[in-house]
């Protein structure tokens, strides 16, 4: 019964930035005022064009407290992309997503992750300061084979783009997605 | 959006977390952990018979539970109240957290999904009937604790 060609889900601590992440994409909305804390899993799914073809995204956006842990699980499983969140100004919520890239891949290995450094404008802005260098980021995504990008849900940025890639990867025949993300990842070599 | 009413659980999770519940409830101590991933369970199971037992450990969670869980469990207990067709209860439930928590989207968003399918069954026009849901204390105290948040 379900609408949506594929599921993706966003994991990673509370008060990342989950919620407004999926708010911006979505509805293009964000609220500054501190969100209610999401119940369980909330679900949204957009339209988008991938490869020529339109499809529709749904997107499950966990709450992340401890106390949904045990839940997550049923909605990584049915998901063909995990979106990893943390907070770019707070190391725990990056040792949080490395190990949740590590139960990820134990338990899902068809699941596909991504990278995402939240809240981005702080950082800019210069209110806090960067919790982990860049470089320790990037090469700890490499490591896992995923693609990394920094968002800010404030500003807009990034926003449409990670789940851009996220779909585009998410549509592509089997047999081709090994090639294409050695390539982006050559890419990335070149560029940084 | 619909999602939320219509995702099933897997069976094996939820013999899962029934297995640890009856293991718990065997030894006399069972926590309130192990009931609500139990609960959690059963409201999105695709028979009316878990739902309903869902929905008595839920409000039984309700009732005894810190103040500051309270609002999941309205929550899911809108959601197992929609599941099986009791909107009118759902929408109480629905109600009374946005009394509480009037700007929050999420239950904004659960509330349009269960009145679109009020229309789709053509139980619009029928009117809300039967008492408050959890009483008055629950829902007093309910707001209690998330004013101090
Ligand atoms: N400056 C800034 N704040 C953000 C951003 N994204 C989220 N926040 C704030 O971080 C807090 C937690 O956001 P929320 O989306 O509820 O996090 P969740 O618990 O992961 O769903 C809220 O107060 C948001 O306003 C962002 O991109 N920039
Ligand atoms: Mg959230």
């Amino acid at each position: 019964m379900s609408t949506a060609d594929f599921k993706v889900v966003l994991l990673g601590s509370e008060d990342v930035g989950k919620t407004s992440l999926m708010k911006r994409y979505v509805s293009d909305r964000y609220h500054s005022r501190p969100h209610n804390n999401t119940i369980g899993a909330a679900f949204s799914s957009k339209k988008i064009t991938s490869r020529g073809r339109d499809i529709v995204i749904g997107i499950w956006d966990t709450a992340g407290s401890e106390r949904y842990y045990a839940m997550s699980q049923l909605y990584y499983r049915d998901a063909k992309a995990a979106v990893v969140c943390f907070d770019l100004t707070e190391r725990v919520t990056f040792d949080r997503a490395k190990q949740w890239v590590t139960e990820l891949r134990n338990q899902e290995e068809n699941c596909k992750i991504f990278l995402c450094g939240t809240k981005k404008d702080v950082i800019d802005e210069g209110i806090k300061p960067r919790a982990v260098p860049p470089e320790k980021v990037l090469q700890y995504s490499k490591g896992i084979g995923a693609q990394f990008l920094e968002t800010s849900s404030k500003t807009g940025e990034n926003i449409g783009a990670l789940f851009q890639i996220v779909a585009d990867s998410c549509e592509l025949p089997m047999q081709k997605q090994e090639t294409i993300q050695l390539q982006t990842l050559k890419k990335k070599n070149n560029c940084c | 959006m619909d999602e939320v009413l219509d995702e099933v659980v897997p069976t094996e999770d939820l013999k899962k977390y029934e297995k640890v519940y009856h293991e718990q409830l065997n030894s006399g101590n069972i926590t309130q952990k192990a009931q609500f991933e139990y609960a959690w369970c059963l409201v999105r199971s695709k028979y009316s018979g878990d739902i309903r037992k869902g929905l008595i450990l839920l409000e039984e969670l309700f009732h005894t539970d810190k103040e500051e869980s309270k609002r999941d469990y309205l929550y899911y207990l809108a959601i197992g109240s929609a599941r099986i067709k009791e909107y009118n209860k759902a929408l109480q439930y629905v109600r009374g957290f946005l009394q509480i928590e009037p700007g929050n989207h999420q239950v904004h968003d659960l509330e349009v999904v269960i009145k679109r399918r009020m229309e789709k069954e053509g139980l619009v026009g029928v009117a809300l009937t039967g008492g408050i849901v959890l009483g008055i204390a629950g829902v007093v105290g309910l707001a209690f604790a998330l004013a101090k948040k």
